[in-house]
Formats: structure tokens, C-alpha cells, sequence
């Protein structure tokens, strides 16, 4: 649906975006990642057909941002970083406005403002003058104007900004039941938010993409170890030796903080969570707990900002 | 065309919801209101005086003596007011952030410019239009001529429309009210007043001056030295000198293509400039 090929966008002598190659198909949440002033909305921008790319290209739907301007934005909803509203208008008004601009047909006008202002919970602020609206009321008019024309890609750049977690929550309901037909990109530099929408994410650190994977994988590629904490009812002194003796084990160690909990590491490529449980139990240990320990999203994201090799 | 018309329409109703078309048309309509009052009274005083006297009563004529300077005046006026209205029309997209809604949705950017102009044009007319009551009242007394007076409008409308015009270009050149405001004043002036040295370069030709800028091969290629001078070129590029014939009811398509040639070159300008500025 997206594919942008080597883009980058030159200001002075400063690359905002260098190089950034990615495709996004049809149906998936594709989460931007990355710290401020990383090239994230530059990105979007480029794709919206907002800015042109310096160098690169990028096509939506088949058809070029800088050949096909129009046919692009035909099939683009966009929500920018600051909604672009016209404070001195009424809600609803606006929306109509909107319809109209983004060409969607004056038979259809009201009824797909009606959709939007439901599907957004704009309901009760419909009537009232944006301007004074509260600023997460504001941001949901921006997404409304975004979805309104039923776009096929929908770009969204840090969509819950200003929210609060009730709202988040809505518009994260939202933004999900919005995939399947239609393909979203949102940018965000809050890591729950991707775990929570995305099904693919693209960090972006200093205009050049750093990482891009599956959530799964990105995870799981934080280590080359696996670790798994382990809680016993009853240790004996041959645990330790007995869990040594398990192939693909490299390490056992006690934890001295809990009573009966071993930290286990083993070969990243083999799990041995089977062997250990068939041992525990094997022995009359009593297996209270086993878990794998994986790398939380932050500390993947800090190291591969960092450049350390993740 | 809908597009056009749809941004249009918004910017009408953005004028109408906000003080600034009451402001403006108020302010406008008060002044020249008080300008056509003061000489109306002076001509029926003149009237009153000099009415028994045949000579002077056909000197007296309400259309010369009482439109023709309204519009002189109301041209001046427009001067003034025009970089209120432009200066926010493409400056304000740009600071509030719309302009990436409207540059976003599937809208070419001359039907942004020329929706913005139409939107600002309607307010300019309601301005304008709202002044009609003035010879409605002097038709109310008396037998004005119609057609001069209607002339004197078409002329006020045009200039303003141009003044309009070059005001956009500027606010698109920047994202500072304050800026385009400002700048928009001193374009308008400069155009007034260009033709204030006409008549101390009138003695240089134009082709005298080309002879001179391409070292006499102007001459050697057998160009010819007469034909206009630089005081008529700036005569022609001045604005308020095109309109002293609509005043005068003086109806000329010369001054019409002029009127209209300046529009447009501004509105196209605008639209380069916008395209540019993506690419900066």
C-alpha cells in the first residue's frame, strides 16, 4: 500500500531524512517510532505529499507522491503533529468543510460527518466553537477530519498527544478497529502505545531507520541469552549442579534476594523451560514459578537508539 | 470549481463569525460616509448661494462636485484597509497549521489562491457595495448622472481588487501578519506614487535607454531611438492613474486589461511562490 524507497529530505546542510526505505501493506498498524526531531513527521509528511523529498520516492496506493499528487491525497487521511483546525468555527461546520475539500461526494456529506463525529464521541461538542473546545477534544476533531472521507491509508502523527487515559484508551479502540481495510501509520514516542496498537514498528532515530520488525521479534532480538527466573518450594543443595547439568545451560544462580527463586540462563537458540519443569518436578522440588525475562520495550528502544547492537 | 468555492465560502464565513468584517466595513462605511456627507452639504450650500445665478448654477453638477471626489476618496481608503484583510488570508493558514490540511487534501494550489481571493473579494464588495447608498440618497433629491457613477464603481472595485491581489501575494511570501500587513502598505504606496517622476525622466525614451544598457548596438541594429518615454512606462504602471478615467465616467478597456493583467500576474505569482516554498 505504502512503499517509500531511499527518501530523504535535505534542509540546508542538515538531513532531516536520510535514506529511508520501508513498505507498509494493506490492513497493517505500522507504529513510528523515535525521540523528537528524529524525522518521524518529516516522514509522514512526505508521504501526505505535504513536502517533497529531496531525494527518493515514495508511492501510496500505486501512485507517486510527486507525480500523482492528487490521486495520493484522494486516499490519505492525515492527522498532523498540531490538528489543523479553524478555532473559529463550529465542530460541525468544520467537518463539512472538510467533506468538502477532500471530495467526497455532497450527497454523502452528511451522512459521513454524522459517522465521524459517532465513531470520535464528538456527539455533544458538535455545536460548539473548536476554539474553545479542550485540547483533547480538539485533537479527536483532528482525527475526525482524518477519518471522515474513509481514507484507504490513514497517517496519524502522535495521535494521543494531550489525552487523557480514558480517551487514549478510545482512540486507541479506535485507530484499531480503523485497520483491516484500511492501512495506518501513527508516529508516537510513547512505547506502550505501539505494544498496544502496532503490528509492526519502525524506529527511526537521526533521519535514518534503526530498526524494523515485528513486535515478537524486536523483543526477542534484545537478547543473545535467554534468561528464566525460577521459583522452588523445596531447593535442595543438588539444584544447582542438576540444573547445570541440563545441555544449553550456561549459568545458575541463586537469587539472594527471594527465598527458592534461581535465575537460569541458557543458549538463546534452545529452551529448555521443558527439561527444567521435567527435572523439577522429576525431583520433588515443588515448581512454584517459571518465566522467561525479556527485555522491556524501553530498554530495546534506548539500545538501539544508542546503536548498541541489540 | 466546488473546491475553490468551498474555501471561498469558509473565508467569507470566517470574516462574518469574527469582528474583522464589521470592523473593517464599519470603519470604512463611517468615513466615507462623513466624507459624503461634508461635501454634500457643501454643494447644497453652494446650491443655495449661487442657485439664482444662471452662469454658476451650470457650472454646479452633483456628479463632479460630489461622487467624482468620493471616489478619489474611497480609493485612498482602500489603500489603507485592504492590508487588514490581506494580510492574514494565506499568513494565517501557515501560522495556525491549516495550511497542511488544505495542502493535503486533493486540491491543486491555484484553487487554494484563487479560493482565498474570492473569499477576501466578497468582503471587499460588501465594503464597496455598502457605499451605494450614498448616490441612492443623492437619486432620492436629485438627477445624478447613472452611468459615470456606475463607471466610478466598476474603477473602485477594480483597483481594489488589484490592491487585493498583490496584499495575497505578500501574505503568502511570509507566516507575520505584521510583516505582510506592512508589506502590503508599502507595494500599494509604491504603486500610487511611481508616476510622481514621470515627468522629470520624460525625456528619456525608453529605447535611448536600451541603446545605452546594450552599449549602442541598440542603435547599430537600426531599433530607432523614439517612442515612449520612461515617464509614460511609469504613468502605465501606476495604479491611481488608471483609475482617474473611471472616475471621470470615462469607461476605457485599456484601464480594464491593466486592472485585470495585474490581478492575475499577482494570483499567478502566488501560486509560484507557494510551490516553491515547498521545495525550501
Amino acid at each position: 500500500m505504502i512503499e517509500a524507497n531511499g527518501l530523504s529530505k535535505v534542509y540546508g546542510a542538515r538531513a532531516v531524512v536520510d535514506g529511508v526505505t520501508f513498505s507498509v501493506g494493506k490492513g497493517e498498524i505500522l507504529g513510528f517510532l523515535g525521540p523528537n526531531g528524529a524525522g518521524k513527521t518529516t516522514t509522514m509528511r512526505i508521504l501526505t505529499g505535504f513536502v517533497p523529498p529531496t531525494r527518493g520516492t515514495a508511492r501510496v496506493a500505486g501512485f507517486d507522491v510527486l507525480r500523482d499528487p492528487i490521486e495520493v491525497k484522494r486516499r490519505i487521511g492525515y492527522l498532523p503533529e498540531h490538528p489543523p483546525l479553524y478555532r473559529e468555527m463550529l465542530v460541525r461546520p468544520y467537518l463539512n468543510f472538510v467533506a468538502t475539500i477532500r471530495g467526497v461526494p455532497r450527497r454523502d456529506i452528511k451522512s459521513r460527518v454524522d459517522r465521524a463525529i459517532e465513531r470520535c464521541g464528538l456527539g455533544q461538542v458538535a455545536g460548539r466553537l473548536i476554539g474553545l473546545l479542550s485540547k483533547g477534544y480538539q485533537q479527536r476533531v483532528g482525527l475526525a477530519q482524518a477519518i471522515l472521507h474513509e481514507p484507504e491509508v490513514l497517517i496519524l502523527d502522535e495521535p494521543t498527544v494531550g489525552l487523557d487515559p480514558s480517551q487514549i484508551r478510545d482512540i486507541r479502540a479506535l485507530i484499531k478497529g480503523f485497520a483491516g481495510d484500511h492501512t495506518v501509520i501513527l508516529s508516537t514516542h510513547i512505547l506502550a502505545e505501539v505494544t498496544m496498537t502496532c503490528t509492526r514498528v519502525l524506529i527511526i532515530n537521526e533521519g535514518r531507520i534503526a530498526a524494523q520488525d515485528s513486535l515478537e521479534a524486536l523483543a526477542a532480538r534484545g537478547e543473545k541469552t535467554r534468561r528464566i527466573a525460577l521459583r522452588l518450594a523445596r531447593p535442595t543443595d543438588a539444584v544447582e549442579p542438576r540444573l547445570r547439568g541440563l545441555p544449553g545451560v550456561l549459568a545458575v544462580t541463586r537469587d539472594p534476594g527471594g527465598d527458592g527463586a534461581w535465575l537460569v540462563e541458557s543458549d538463546g537458540a534452545r529452551d529448555v523451560r521443558e527439561e527444567i519443569a521435567a527435572l523439577a518436578v522429576g525431583q520433588g522440588w515443588g515448581l512454584l514459578e517459571m518465566r522467561p525475562l525479556t527485555l522491556s520495550l524501553e530498554e530495546i528502544f534506548i539500545r538501539i537508539i544508542r546503536g548498541e547492537a541489540a | 470549481m466546488r473546491n475553490t468555492l468551498a474555501i471561498a465560502w469558509r473565508e467569507v464565513r470566517t470574516y462574518f463569525t469574527s469582528p474583522l468584517a464589521y470592523v473593517v466595513i464599519g470603519v470604512f462605511l463611517l468615513i466615507s460616509g462623513y466624507i459624503f456627507w461634508a461635501s454634500l452639504v457643501r454643494f447644497s450650500q453652494l446650491c443655495l448661494s449661487y442657485g439664482n445665478n444662471p452662469y454658476y448654477m451650470n457650472l454646479l453638477n452633483v456628479n463632479d462636485m460630489v461622487i467624482r471626489p468620493l471616489f478619489g476618496t474611497m480609493g485612498i481608503f482602500l489603500l489603507l484597509m485592504i492590508p487588514a484583510v490581506s494580510m492574514r488570508v494565506l499568513a494565517e493558514e501557515r501560522k495556525s497549521g491549516t495550511a497542511e490540511l488544505l495542502f493535503t487534501c486533493p486540491l491543486t494550489t491555484a484553487q487554494v489562491v484563487l479560493g482565498k481571493f474570492l473569499g477576501a473579494a466578497f468582503l471587499l464588495l460588501a465594503m464597496i457595495g455598502g457605499t451605494m447608498t450614498f448616490p441612492a440618497i443623492i437619486l432620492s433629491k436629485a438627477n445624478p448622472d447613472l452611468k459615470p457613477t456606475l463607471v466610478g464603481y466598476l474603477g473602485i472595485l477594480l483597483m481594489g481588487l488589484a490592491f487585493l491581489g498583490i496584499g495575497v501575494l505578500i501574505s503568502a511570501m511570509t507566516e507575520n501578519q505584521i510583516v505582510a500587513a506592512v508589506g502590503a502598505f508599502g507595494a500599494f504606496l509604491m504603486f500610487m506614487v511611481i508616476n510622481w517622476a514621470a515627468e522629470a525622466v520624460s525625456s528619456v525614451t525608453l529605447s535611448g535607454l536600451f541603446n545605452k544598457l546594450s552599449l549602442g548596438l541598440w542603435e547599430k541594429a537600426g531599433l530607432g531611438l523614439g517612442g515612449p518615454s520612461l515617464g509614460d512606462l511609469l504613468n502605465q504602471i501606476s495604479i491611481t492613474e488608471h483609475s482617474k478615467d473611471f472616475y471621470k465616467g470615462v469607461l476605457d478597456t485599456r484601464h480594464i486589461v491593466y486592472y485585470l493583467s495585474v490581478i492575475f500576474m499577482s494570483l499567478f505569482l502566488t501560486q509560484r511562490v507557494i510551490e516553491s516554498q515547498k521545495w525550501r
